[in-house]
């Protein structure tokens, strides 16, 4: 497995593709941490907002790096889809979390308040139950499970916009709403987490099954 | 070893591509598959090789396995050395650079895939798949290939210890392998195909057997029914036609 991940990272670091989601994840962090972001919480409620969408383009972008027969080469010496798809979600949850973890240590050089420890671990969970959130939705918007760029793209972006539509709802909402308002953030991070890692865990299963029938 | 068992396979509601398909493929053997197009020839080695699930049937194979598709895509970043260098880390076995020289690889193994020409992509797809121990399954696996390298593939495949199911449009010939039809077969013809052909082509054409015909430069593309194949060789030869190939 650790070799099938290496094997995508150095072929998805070829492709450049990886470089807009991430310009995009510093540019806003520029910007939100440019001047003072006010108190730590609420700004980590700011940069959970772009660490999600960024790690749904970032999964999208590791899922499609390899064209179609490519993986099809990919899924056989792998030894079958399952491995195919548990490696990339598996790197696409390691891009997240580095995003995740670029976000939560930002404030910390950048900002003149105080960033005690016990804060920034809790403002890393919070982005990091975002990241893997956007993992889960990048698989589900990416081969096998839809096949077309289009559909990708408006899925992801409808997917992405329903989580700040629906307020507190979970695994998102919550979260969000939690730590602009300092309340419950604990129990908040540990119900999305939990959905979080079903849900990436689903969607990879989906992708499991789906794609030996489009094979 | 690949054991298929009443194979069905459809995409959706569509049409069956195949239906009540079984194939056993022990290790050392070969097995050629035939049929015109869209016989279901390139999805029986899907199936084979495990890209697609079967809607109805039974597939057991053994655990290492390689696959070449039709077309091995264009555009590839990686180098052609790191590619395969990565799938051999895959497999968990070491890297065979000695399969790339005996194809006759003569790209650079260091620049990007995409730069390789048809040729040489085509070797490391065939390579990175002959790392398999289990089975091989080869989607027309000569297109693309020189003389020299077609006859370094068919050693390489005649020879592999692991099963090997392949197509093959091209007519090349595999010592012991079996061959296997797939759909309605095409009814044995010939194809001759002759040089310095001149003013017998009016000749050849009208001779019987012969339900096809084409000038090509100097020389012609024949098509004879079978049974036919020696008494249109016969009579070519004997109006001093030049023989370039001929493929059943």
């Amino acid at each position: 497995m650790t070799a099938l991940v290496r094997y995508l990272l150095v072929d998805v670091l070829r492709t450049q593709r990886w470089l807009p989601p991430l310009l995009v994840h510093f540019a806003v962090l520029g910007m939100l941490y440019a001047s003072d972001a006010g108190p730590p919480l609420p700004a980590y409620a700011g940069t959970c907002v772009l660490v999600y969408p960024v790690s749904v383009w970032l999964t999208v972008v590791i899922g499609t790096a390899e064209d179609p027969v490519r993986r099809t080469v990919t899924v056989v010496t792998a030894g079958g889809w399952a491995r195919a798809q548990a490696a990339v979600t598996a790197l696409s949850v390691l891009a997240a979390l580095g995003l995740a973890l670029i976000a939560a240590l930002a404030p910390v050089v950048t900002q003149p308040r105080p960033y005690p420890p016990g804060t920034v671990a809790q403002g890393f969970a919070a982005l990091a139950v975002c990241a893997l959130v956007g993992v889960g939705v990048g698989v589900l918007c990416s081969r096998p499970v839809i096949t077309q760029t289009g559909w990708s793209v408006l899925a992801a972006t409808a997917l992405v916009a329903l989580v700040f539509l629906f307020g507190r709802t979970p695994p998102v909402g919550n979260v969000l709403w939690s730590l602009s308002h300092d309340d419950g953030v604990t129990s908040a991070l540990t119900l999305s987490g939990v959905l979080a890692v079903l849900f990436v865990a689903g969607a990879t299963w989906l992708g499991t099954a789906v794609g030996p029938r489009r094979g | 070893m690949v054991r298929l068992d009443r194979i069905g396979k459809r995409y959706g509601r569509g049409p069956w591509v195949l239906r009540d398909v079984s194939l056993t493929v022990e290790r050392g053997e070969v097995v050629v598959l035939r049929g015109g197009n869209g016989s279901g020839k390139s999805t029986l080695l899907r199936v084979a090789a495990g890209v697609t699930a079967p809607s109805a049937g039974l597939v057991r194979r053994g655990a290492s396995v390689g696959y070449v598709p039709e077309r091995f895509p264009t555009g590839v970043k990686l180098s052609a050395r790191d590619y395969l260098r990565h799938l051999a880390d895959v497999r968990g076995v070491p890297v065979r650079w000695d399969l790339v020289e005996a194809l006759g690889f003569v790209g650079e193994p260091t620049a990007p895939m995409a730069t390789l020409s048809k040729g040489n992509t085509q070797k490391i797809a065939l390579a990175q798949a002959l790392h398999a121990t289990d089975l091989l399954v080869l989607d027309e696996p000569w297109s693309g290939l020189d003389a020299a390298a077609a006859g370094a593939l068919t050693d390489l495949v005649a020879s592999s210890e692991a099963a090997v199911v392949l197509t093959d449009h091209h007519g090349h010939d595999v010592p012991g392998a079996r061959e296997v039809a797939l759909g309605a077969v095409a009814q044995g013809g010939v194809v001759i195909e002759l040089d310095s052909v001149g003013e017998a082509f009016a000749l050849i054409s009208s001779l019987e057997g012969v339900s096809a015909a084409r000038a090509v430069g100097g020389g012609a593309r024949v098509e004879v029914r079978a049974g036919f194949s020696d008494g249109v060789l016969a009579e070519a030869l004997r109006l001093g036609c030049s023989v370039r190939s001929v493929r059943s």
